[in-house]
């Protein structure tokens, strides 16, 4: 007899957060089993190589909620899913290798060796209504989501970690969590809907597995960089992780998700779209309640294009990772400043970047995320896309893990309603609104939402 | 150029003298024949009546010369054994969502064995040189993190490979669950209540009157041991079908220990099942695809060293595992050494067998230290099923028969592809030797199994039509990609 409980099982307890207050979570969760899934066939003998870009996210890691309604488990087996998530990873394998590190310089690089993604299946003693309905959105976080990091031991550390909650009231909660190495949530977003695709029965054709690795250097500058020595905003380097993978965040974060109807985003700005505004509304609010210095910097995050149609569908680190200067007083500037000064002044960093990272690929370590407040823009990630039998999600949230303590704020999209495109910020705000999720220092994070529910009625 | 022409040489007068002995019947028959026809012809028709009537033969004599020649005959033909068909068989194919990689098994058992990394390395440098493949197979239950192993999980695996072979196996021949006469199936380390066999008959409404039989704790050398009760029976029972199962379920044996001794099953079992149709009916001397020709059972459980080399015990911490003993590749050579001099004479050819009567009694008269002549067992057969029990046991056969790559290609790419599958493996090989086209009416297949006891056995088919062109089996999607090239050493 095998008995379980969720504080007994530590196994790859290398995860962030401590589980001390597991006392009163382990009635939430419970009747947690670990096993791997990966590729069905043999990948053979292939090798990964991360980009500079890449390497810069490695400490970070984005962890991915979807909740589904009643009804999916009740068409959805345990032994099913795994064998569609078997011919799924076939297109996938490098999500399913091991990292390495070069002889020379010890530069991470991953081996396809078909180790596989860790799956965890737990249960869980609350419904799908109570979870939204939970006031600690870091629960959501915490629970339904693995919070594992890669190391100490590369060779033995999973990239991706994709957990199965089933719900009391027979829904389904999918958490995905995802070392950023491997791509942007744009290519999270991509990489979940192919999973859908073949649990619906995708019936699969194998090409020939071919060198997945991004091309290096994609964004060489052809000179020098031309700014100033320092170098670039959103990146700081921190001290060497070595094989453990994990930032510690310097102060206590607390996680806080809101809805923004799409009435309310034209209520704020309407001269940019909804991610410039709501990133000027937080920003603002921020710089008015942190105690110290106004956060004149903040990084901005947005969606990256493609090297080519051919990389379309690859994973990647695509994203534009962007400095905005504010050389006006933050917590007082109109919103419509802020907004517009993010939307058109933001310094694309990525070339200085990856220069920084490639002087020392296998010994620097850096963050972005949190480095300075951090605003990321996935509201154009297709997240509803992931079907489960034709159903999409209810819900989903993204958090980010291994962040400074300038914290993240993540503009997601709204639960779509009907077929309509999600638009991206560029002009025209589109019928869907927008979830916003804080991570950000708890000491102010109270007041924060009381300042943006007073000043902007955000939050209810 | 001297070694090699000798060596054709000998080669060839070695050819002339196999072919002189085997065919002495007939190479003196041939002459003498001709001689009396000769005769015959030269005394004519009138001369030969003279003959037969100067010997005076009156109708008592005829007539009990007669009865004498109907009952001899009558005896040779009741009491010859009926022959023994095999109609089909069908083989268990897992599918990919239980695919264990060398890198996930490494991973996994890092995890399990947290505590003891020597284990951990112990393991892995047996599957670096184990001649596993990427391919091989763990039930569900082994892939949990740490392994999940109940009894429902094991009985489920079990309903999982032996229904799936049966339904195979019913839906390739035609036949009914209602027209299986004798069901047996053999599972060394499995045996619940109700046995497995009751489980089959339940599942397939099978007749109240079949005879079943459930072998467990036989190890891996079942198969032939089933298949030779399913032919004492269908000597006795005229008119039947007989079911052979040949299994092992890994789920409830998964070792969960640390030591060393004992994780070397870990490492090399898989899945598999083998469903197998045996008939001693005449109407389906058409279709079958092989005849039973002999089994031979060695037992060396006698010496202690040979019943205790594979034994089920708890380790010093009380977890329950299978232990191999240091000795277990001498007690299989012996083993084998007594289960050839069994079978040799049954087998081989008269002109293998006079060479090895000379070198054995030289050797007893003349002078002990003649080296003991090893039979060419490649005269007497055209293909060679090796159970799959590691790398190790394969390569120890092929010295000891003295058996060229080719012969062993069926067991060393089985091993690759399934792991070891226990009593099951012989019939992968099988598998793998008809999904290759090599299968031609006449040839004969020598299969030999190792296992717990300690036992060699024995099977000896003869292919009963040409096999040609397989759609079906586990080989099918894979067979194009064999034989693959097996590293020594499969850095991981």
């Amino acid at each position: 007899m095998w008995l379980t409980s969720v504080s007994s099982q530590t196994y790859e307890a290398n995860g962030i957060h401590s589980n001390d207050s597991d006392e009163k979570n382990e009635a939430l969760i419970y009747g947690k089993r670990l096993s791997s899934v990966g590729p069905a066939r043999v990948t053979g003998d292939l090798m990964y190589e991360p980009s500079n870009m890449d390497l810069a996210m490695k400490l970070h890691y984005l962890r991915v909620v979807y909740l589904f309604e009643v009804e999916a488990m009740e068409v959805l087996t345990m032994p099913r899913f795994k064998e569609a998530i078997f011919e799924w990873l076939c297109y996938y394998y490098e999500s399913c290798g091991r990292l390495r590190r070069e002889d020379t310089h010890g530069r991470p690089y991953i081996k396809c060796n078909d180790c596989g993604i860790r799956f965890v299946e737990v249960k869980s003693s609350k419904t799908l209504q109570e979870w939204l309905q939970l006031g600690d959105h870091s629960l959501q976080h915490r629970l339904l989501v693995p919070d594992h990091v890669v190391g100490p031991e590369l060779a033995f550390s999973p990239l991706v970690f994709i957990q199965m909650t089933a719900l009391k009231c027979g829904g389904l909660a999918v958490g995905l969590s995802w070392a950023h190495i491997l791509g942007d949530a744009f290519s999270v977003a991509e990489f979940m809907n192919l999973c859908g695709q073949f649990l619906k029965g995708l019936e699969a054709t194998y090409p020939a597995n071919l060198n997945k690795s991004p091309p290096n250097n994609a964004h060489k500058p052809s000179k020098p960089s031309s700014t100033l020595g320092s170098g670039p905003l959103s990146l700081k380097q921190v001290s060497p992780v070595g094989d453990h993978w994990t930032f510690p965040t310097p102060c206590d974060m607390a996680t806080f998700s809101f809805h923004v109807t799409a009435t309310q985003l034209a209520q704020l700005s309407t001269k940019t779209g909804p991610f410039a505004a709501l990133s000027a509304a937080v920003w603002r609010a921020i710089a008015k309640v942190r105690c110290g210095p106004e956060p004149n910097t903040i990084t901005v995050v947005t969606r990256g294009v493609a090297n080519g149609k051919a990389e379309d569908s690859l994973l990647r680190n695509n994203q534009v990772v962007s400095s905005v200067e504010a050389h006006f007083h933050v917590a007082t500037a109109h919103i419509d400043d802020l907004a517009m000064l993010i939307h058109n002044e933001a310094q694309d960093e990525r070339a200085q970047i990856e220069e920084v990272v490639g002087q020392n690929p296998g010994g620097s370590d850096f963050i972005i995320y949190g480095s300075n407040p951090t605003f990321v823009d996935i509201g154009g990630a297709d997240f509803y896309g992931f079907e489960v039998k034709g159903m999409k999600p209810r819900l989903v949230n993204c958090f980010v893990d291994g962040i400074g303590g300038g914290g993240v704020v993540l503009v997601l999209p709204s639960p779509k309603s009907g077929d309509h495109e999600v638009d991206d910020n560029n002009g025209k705000i589109g019928d869907e609104g927008r979830i916003v999720t804080l991570i950000l220092p708890k000491v102010y994070m109270e007041e924060l939402k009381k300042e943006l529910k007073e000043e902007w009625s955000l939050i209810a | 150029m001297e070694p090699i022409s000798s060596s054709v040489r000998l080669k060839y007068v070695k050819l002339g003298y196999s072919y002189l002995v085997n065919h002495f019947l007939s190479l003196i028959s041939i002459p003498l024949m001709a001689a009396a026809t000769v005769e015959i012809l030269r005394l004519g028709p009138v001369e030969i009546l003279a003959v037969l009537r100067s010997l005076h033969l009156d109708m008592i004599q005829v007539l009990c010369s007669c009865f004498l020649v109907i009952f001899v005959a009558t005896v040779y033909f009741v009491s010859k054994p009926r022959p023994i068909y095999l109609v089909n068989y069908s083989l268990f194919k897992a599918q990919p969502v239980f695919r264990v990689p060398f890198s996930t098994f490494m991973e996994h058992s890092k995890l399990n064995l947290r505590d003891n990394p020597k284990s951990v390395e112990f393991q892995m440098r047996i599957l670096e040189r184990s001649g596993l493949g990427e391919e091989t197979c763990l039930p569900p239950a082994i892939h949990y993190i740490p392994p999940n192993p109940t009894m429902e999980a094991a009985r489920s695996e079990a309903q999982m490979v032996i229904f799936s072979a049966i339904d195979d196996l019913l839906d390739k021949t035609g036949i009914k669950p209602k027209d299986i006469d004798i069901l047996v199936v053999n599972c060394s380390l499995f045996s619940p209540t109700p046995s497995l066999s009751a489980m089959v008959v339940n599942k397939y409404k099978m007749r109240s009157n079949i005879r079943s039989f459930n072998l467990s704790g036989m190890g891996c050398s079942a198969s032939p041991i089933s298949v030779d009760l399913a032919r004492d029976l269908l000597q006795v029972h005229p008119n039947s079908y007989a079911l052979v199962i040949s299994t092992e379920i890994i789920t409830p044996n998964y070792y969960q220990g640390k030591e060393r001794a004992m994780l070397l099953p870990n490492c090399l079992f898989r899945m598999g099942c083998a469903a197998i149709l045996l008939t001693n009916k005449k109407k389906e001397k058409k279709r079958a695809k092989y005849q039973l020709l002999h089994v031979v059972r060695t037992h060396k459980g006698a010496d202690d060293k040979a019943y205790r080399c594979v034994f089920q015990e708890e380790d010093p911490e009380g977890k329950i595992g299978i232990s191999l003993s240091k000795d277990l590749m001498a007690i299989a050579g012996e083993a084998l050494k007594s289960n050839i001099t069994t079978i040799g004479p049954l087998v081989l050819p008269a002109s293998e067998q006079l060479l090895f009567l000379f070198s054995f009694l030289g050797r007893k008269f003349f002078n002990p230290k003649w080296k003991p002549y090893i039979p060419d067992f490649k005269q007497a057969f055209e293909h060679f099923c090796i159970h799959a029990g590691g790398r190790a046991v394969i390569d120890e056969l092929q010295k000891n028969l003295q058996l060229s790559h080719e012969h062993v290609e069926p067991s060393r790419m089985t091993l690759h592809k399934f792991g070891n599958t226990s009593s099951s493996s012989l019939w992968y090989e099988l598998a793998y030797i008809e999904a290759k086209g090599n299968m031609k009416k006449g040839d004969r297949v020598w299969q030999i199994a190792f296992g717990s006891g300690f036992k060699c056995n024995s099977a000896v088919w003869k292919c009963n039509r040409t096999i040609k062109d397989q759609r079906d089996g586990p080989w099918t999607e894979c067979i194009d990609r064999y034989p693959v090239h097996i590293p020594e050493v499969n850095k991981l």
